[in-house]
């Protein structure tokens, strides 16, 4: 015995139960509230297109919202509520608003817009908390979500007689077969009609299938299709609210498939009519799966209203389960086919419904002109049947117009995807004309759009579907208008007195049905939306326990805290050691590229805008690099290791798109070179040490003379190679050391050992980034920020002369030299600290002629300096400017100097 | 998602490659200033079929020239670009 | 119940084996050197000592010894060392294609990807090389500084795929 609670009070249902049928085996009609009007709704289908019995399912982080009661299994202990009530569901203070819904009608929301501001704010305040669906739960979501690919010959969305036929078909001729249904169990129509395919069919079709080696997922909607036959599915390995048993909720499929067979099936339609959204009103289709697969008997005396044959089958499964047919409308002129024994009117179109206590009453009809009224507790509609064709929409296809079945069916489509079963050849109707007064006719239950709303909206010009569509927001709940949009078509069409096919048709977007924010995530909803990338020292620096700053998707060490230190204290230290000892950090996410071949210094020297082929073996120098249009985008350093072996650094930051520009040119431009260049950054990790004591401290690590400034090494430390490069970021004495990444931990011990011998330090981004400010070095993100091109950083001396880089052409365009460009300047404090990102002001209110990049202090002596770009910068040294941040409130007056504020002769490189 | 059939791999994921640029608005490198410039900023951009250079950057790491129709995605060719490969 | 077991193999060299011109004298040189021949796309071939890998047209994925290969390649190609950057992982038991669906693209299930087939591609974000070593094993080449993430994600999926 399964037992589960709506509203706080506990029922019990059985094996195979959806909520919907478990709540009409314990009487209960009454569901929910409408959207707009509060109006009291009951469970109107079967299936996904529930547009009323929406209820929130599950407690906690688990609770799912708008969930429809046709579409979750109940289990044990399910919890599940109304929506959209207060104070309770059968009394529901909104539902007065019903008394005044010409106030909610067509357009209403883009009327009061634009109205005055104060009447929308006045308005906004009570529909905000009468209109809207479940709420949104506040907790994480405890389960987790998967994402898989899939790939097959043949896809079958589907599991009804036609897909079942198919896949069978397709998995005994040997092809790789995906079979799909969104309910729980095979069957689809046979379920409800199992006369001539029957359970057993069934299972035994299914099994053939799998033995064949096909795939059959059922709880599982084809909820998009995409480019080149990708479907998308969404499986629930669990149900809405329910503890999945392996953690896992939901999982997303991405299946690539040969070929797509889509026996979807249709939609049964509604009728227009006043009332027709009362409790006890049923699609017929509907109450046959509830009587037929559930064993569940709604009501006593049941009217039909139809404009087909099936609505029969419904009045024979009711009566075989012991229900008295009062009477079926049929709404053909004359009887069709034999006699079914049932009292039959035909040329009936239902008028309106009566109800008392949210249950239905009596059911009035036009019976050849005249109106007669029955009592009935159940009412049955069929008003013809709409082929699915949302996936074949998607996958770009075009609807044919059957006028016999008054519905759309597939067409040709550009993918390879084709419709079968009853989507593809939907039952014959009879095409009737609503006659009952629109006001109550609802079109759009879940928004509770009306006829009179779509003739509102026809009244004020509105022509076009799409833009009937969003003026009375028809179609556009979650439901999407899967049983509404036929019905709008058709009185628009009315009204253009034009046949539907020409009135036109809103998209069919992806997805099927509302899919959880969750599942699109993936694992990513867990943990990080992307992986951090770790550092192969990062055990080394966790022991540390420093602070971690991201830099892209890299964490590195900010600063490494001592003693309780803050992040300003431990950096400043940091910085001071490497100014007045040595310190070591580690540079391991730089760019590098090993480049080899004959052709290697040629290559560089395209990449690359100043000469490489000068160097001597085992020499480096500074280099950048620039966009095709003459702008600097990235920089580094070029070593040349061997006669024809290079080794190239750019900035962490530039990594990727540097790989990327790097093989383009290679392999787009330069297909004729013989080199070889290989991204080489996480083979090596970095050490850098500096300081004035560094050489003395890579001495005793190498037992030799370390190089001297911008030369390289081969050497060995702590029995481990390693290639040293004698470059300085800091402007002290520095080194750089290279290790497979493998063997980096041992020798960067050995380093640590000496440089805290020494009485050195550790440090971090933040020591680092003062260092660099103060001796005025780029950093690519900051002062190279695109904008600038090599003379506006004082690089140009350094440009190739004989040209050939990419970007010499685009930096030969004369405005990249003229006059009021933004150039690279100093700037210090005359008092207090220059707020960084601050705008460069000649005086208050003038308008900006520049910004701070980045600013900092001078390590030893103090005082605030930075970096910034300024307008004709390079001829204004000496000028007072306001470095003003009017967002944080924080000014200060500055003075524009030479971007070098601590040995501009470079001295201390050197030996 | 597409499928683009990589020369050297067979028909992958789109999300294996990255898309360089149109092959219209590749800039050779003796391109003088006025050429490179219209080659990157005045374009074609037809509605429908057109050339683009496509890069399979998580898988073989090769550039290749797709032909492909903007608006409904049919893709009616791929050529591999590069040096001289063994088959 | 899918079983798979992820495992992490100890570091060893690994080259990368370009070739830029003159391409089929270097094929036959190889041969003459090693006794086989360059392996095509998507294909692996050696033996344990050593082991070609192609996942590019130009490029080799080198495992093993490569004392023999510089003269092979002489001005026709270059290696270059990349094992640091690389962590080579190993998916084993009748789990494994399943577990390569898991955040995949790639149809690591077609019967088709056997033994001594590879294939690059991305997995949860990370690009991965991948190498079929038997119907029961394959092995994955992931960049060092994603492998903890991916291993993560593997490890937890592996965990569904148990379930």
């Amino acid at each position: 015995m399964i037992t589960f609670s709506f509203d706080g009070k506990a029922y019990t249902a059985q094996e195979g139960d959806t909520l919907a049928a478990a709540l009409l085996r314990n009487g209960i009609g009454l569901v929910g509230r409408s959207f707009k009007y509060h109006r009291p709704r009951g469970i109107m289908t079967a299936g996904v297109e529930e547009p009323n019995a929406l209820v929130t399912v599950g407690e906690g982080g688990r609770a799912e919202p708008n969930t429809r009661a046709t579409d979750v299994f109940v289990y044990d202990g399910l919890v599940a509520r109304s929506q959209n009530r207060w104070p309770n569901l059968s009394f529901d203070v909104g539902s007065v608003l019903g008394l005044a819904a010409p106030a909610l009608s067509a357009g209403f929301y883009y009327k009061t817009f634009f109205g005055s501001a104060k009447k929308w704010m006045f308005y906004e305040y009570f529909i905000r908390k009468a209109a809207g669906l479940g709420n949104a739960p506040t907790q994480a979501d405890p389960d987790r979500f998967s994402h898989r690919a899939a790939f097959c010959d043949v896809l079958v969305v589907g599991a009804g007689p036609a897909g079942l036929q198919a896949a069978l078909d397709a998995a005994e001729a040997g092809k790789r077969v995906i079979l799909v249904e969104q309910d729980n169990i095979l069957g689809a129509s046979l379920i409800r009609d199992p006369q001539e395919l029957d359970a057993a069919w069934i299972e035994a079709t299914a099994a053939r299938i799998r033995g064949a080696g096909g795939r059959i997922l059922t709880r599982t909607t084809a909820s998009g299709y995409w480019e080149h036959d990708l479907v998308t599915l969404t499986q629930r390995l669990s149900e809405p609210g329910q503890t999945p048993a392996n953690g896992v909720a939901q999982r997303l499929w991405h299946v690539r498939a040969g070929q797509v067979i889509l026996a979807n099936g249709s939609i049964e339609r509604p009728m227009a009519f006043a009332h027709n959204d009362r409790p006890g009103v049923m699609l017929s289709q509907a109450l046959r799966s509830y009587v037929r697969r559930f064993g569940v008997v709604p009501g006593k005396r049941l009217v039909i209203a139809t404009n087909n044959d099936d609505a029969y089958k419904t009045a024979q499964a009711l009566k075989d389960a012991g229900a008295q047919i009062v009477a079926i409308l049929d709404a053909r002129p004359a009887p069709a086919g034999a006699n079914s024994g049932h009292r039959v009117y035909n040329d009936a179109v239902p008028l309106s419904t009566k109800g008392a206590r949210h249950c239905l009453k009596s059911v009035s009809a036009l019976v050849d002109g005249k109106t007669m009224e029955w009592d009935a507790d159940l009412l049955a509609v069929s008003g013809g049947f709409t082929p699915v064709v949302h996936l074949h929409m998607q996958a770009g296809g075009t609807l044919d117009w059957n006028e016999d079945a008054q519905a759309f069916i597939p067409a040709s489509s550009r993918q390879n995807v084709t419709t079968i079963g009853g989507a593809a050849d939907p039952q014959p109707i009879f095409k009737m004309v609503p006659v009952s007064s629109p006001n109550k006719s609802f079109i759009d239950f879940q928004n509770d759009v009306t006829l009179a709303d779509v003739d509102l909206a026809w009244a004020e010009g509105y022509r076009s579907v799409e833009h009937l569509k969003r003026y009375t927001t028809l179609g556009m709940a979650t439901d999407q208008g899967k049983l509404s949009n036929m019905a709008a078509l058709g009185r628009l069409a009315e009204k253009q007195g034009v046949a539907i096919p020409e009135a036109g048709l809103t998209t069919f977007r992806p997805p099927y049905t509302p899919v959880t924010m969750g599942l699109i995530a993936g694992a990513g909803a867990k943990d990080a939306g992307a992986h951090v990338r770790r550092l192969a020292l990062y055990d080394l620096h966790a022991a540390k326990n420093p602070i971690w700053q991201p830099l892209g998707y890299w964490f590195r060490p900010r600063a490494y805290p001592i003693n309780g230190e803050s992040l300003a204290q431990a950096a400043l230290r940091e910085a001071k050691a490497v100014r007045n000892n040595v310190g070591m950090t580690d540079v391991s996410t730089l760019a590098k590229f090993e480049v080899s071949g004959p052709d290697a210094a040629a290559f560089l020297e395209i990449i690359c805008a100043t000469t490489v082929s000068q160097l001597a073996v085992g020499r480096g120098r500074y280099t950048f690099m620039l966009r095709e249009d003459g702008f600097v985008f990235d920089d580094g350093t070029v070593w040349r290791l061997d006669e024809n072996r290079y080794l190239l650094t750019s900035s962490t930051g530039g990594a990727d798109r540097m790989a990327t520009h790097i093989s383009y040119v290679r392999q787009y431009l330069c297909p004729h070179l013989r080199v070889s260049a290989v991204n080489v950054q996480e083979h090596y990790a970095g050490i850098a040490i500096a300081g004035p004591t560094a050489k003395a401290v890579l001495a005793t690590l190498i037992g030799e003379e370390p190089p001297r400034h911008m030369s390289t090494v081969p050497a060995v430390i702590a029995g481990i190679p390693v290639i040293i490069l004698a470059a300085s970021y800091s402007g002290e004495r520095a080194f750089e050391i290279y290790i497979t990444a493998s063997d980096a931990a041992t020798v960067w011990a050995a380093c640590e050992g000496q440089v805290m011998k020494v009485g050195g330090a550790l440090y971090g981004l933040e020591a680092m980034e003062f260092l660099r400010i103060e001796k005025g070095h780029l950093v690519v993100g900051g002062e190279v920020d695109g904008r600038m091109t090599p003379h506006d950083l004082a690089l140009d001396k350094m440009l190739n002369k004989a040209g050939g880089y990419i970007g010499a052409s685009g930096l030969a365009r004369p405005a990249l030299s003229e006059a009021g460009r933004r150039q690279l300047v100093g700037l210090e404090a005359l008092e207090g600290d220059i707020p960084e990102g601050s705008m460069l002001i000649p005086s208050e209110g003038a308008s900006p002629q520049g910004h701070v990049s980045a600013a900092a202090f001078r390590i030893i002596e103090g005082g605030s300096v930075a970096l910034g770009q300024l307008v004709d910068g390079f001829s204004r040294h000496g000028e007072i400017l306001i470095a003003s941040s009017p967002t944080r409130g924080q000014k200060a007056r500055v003075r524009v100097v030479a971007p070098h504020f601590y040995d501009s002769a470079g001295e201390r490189y050197r030996d | 998602m597409m499928l683009i059939p990589c020369p050297h791999c067979g028909p992958r994921a789109q999300s294996e490659f990255i898309y360089e640029r149109t092959v219209d608005s590749v800039v050779p490198l003796d391109a003088p200033s006025q050429e490179a410039m219209t080659k990157l900023f005045t374009r074609n951009n037809p509605r429908g079929v057109d050339d683009e250079i496509w890069r399979h950057t998580y898988g073989c790491r090769a550039w290749m020239i797709l032909t492909r129709h903007r608006v409904t995605n049919e893709i009616s060719g791929c050529r591999a670009i590069g040096p001289e490969a063994l088959p | 119940m899918t079983e798979v077991t992820i495992t992490t193999l100890p570091a060893a060299p690994l080259h990368v084996f370009e070739i830029w011109g003159n391409a089929a004298s270097v094929a036959k040189r190889f041969k003459a050197a090693t006794g086989f021949a360059l392996p095509a796309t998507g294909r692996s071939g050696g033996n344990d000592a050593l082991r070609l890998i192609r996942f590019e047209p130009t490029v080799w994925l080198v495992e093993g010894d490569i004392s023999a290969l510089g003269d092979v390649l002489a001005d026709d190609g270059a290696l270059t060392a990349i094992s640091g950057g690389v962590v080579h992982m190993r998916l084993s038991g009748p789990g494994w294609r399943t577990l390569l669906m898991e955040g995949g693209v790639f149809d690591a299930e077609s019967p088709a990807f056997a033994a001594g087939c590879s294939a690059a591609t991305i997995i949860d974000h990370v690009n991965v090389r991948l190498h079929v070593v038997s119907d029961d094993a394959c092995d994955a080449y992931v960049p060092l500084s994603f492998s903890q993430g991916l291993r993560h994600f593997w490890k937890q999926a592996a965990g569904i795929l148990a379930g």
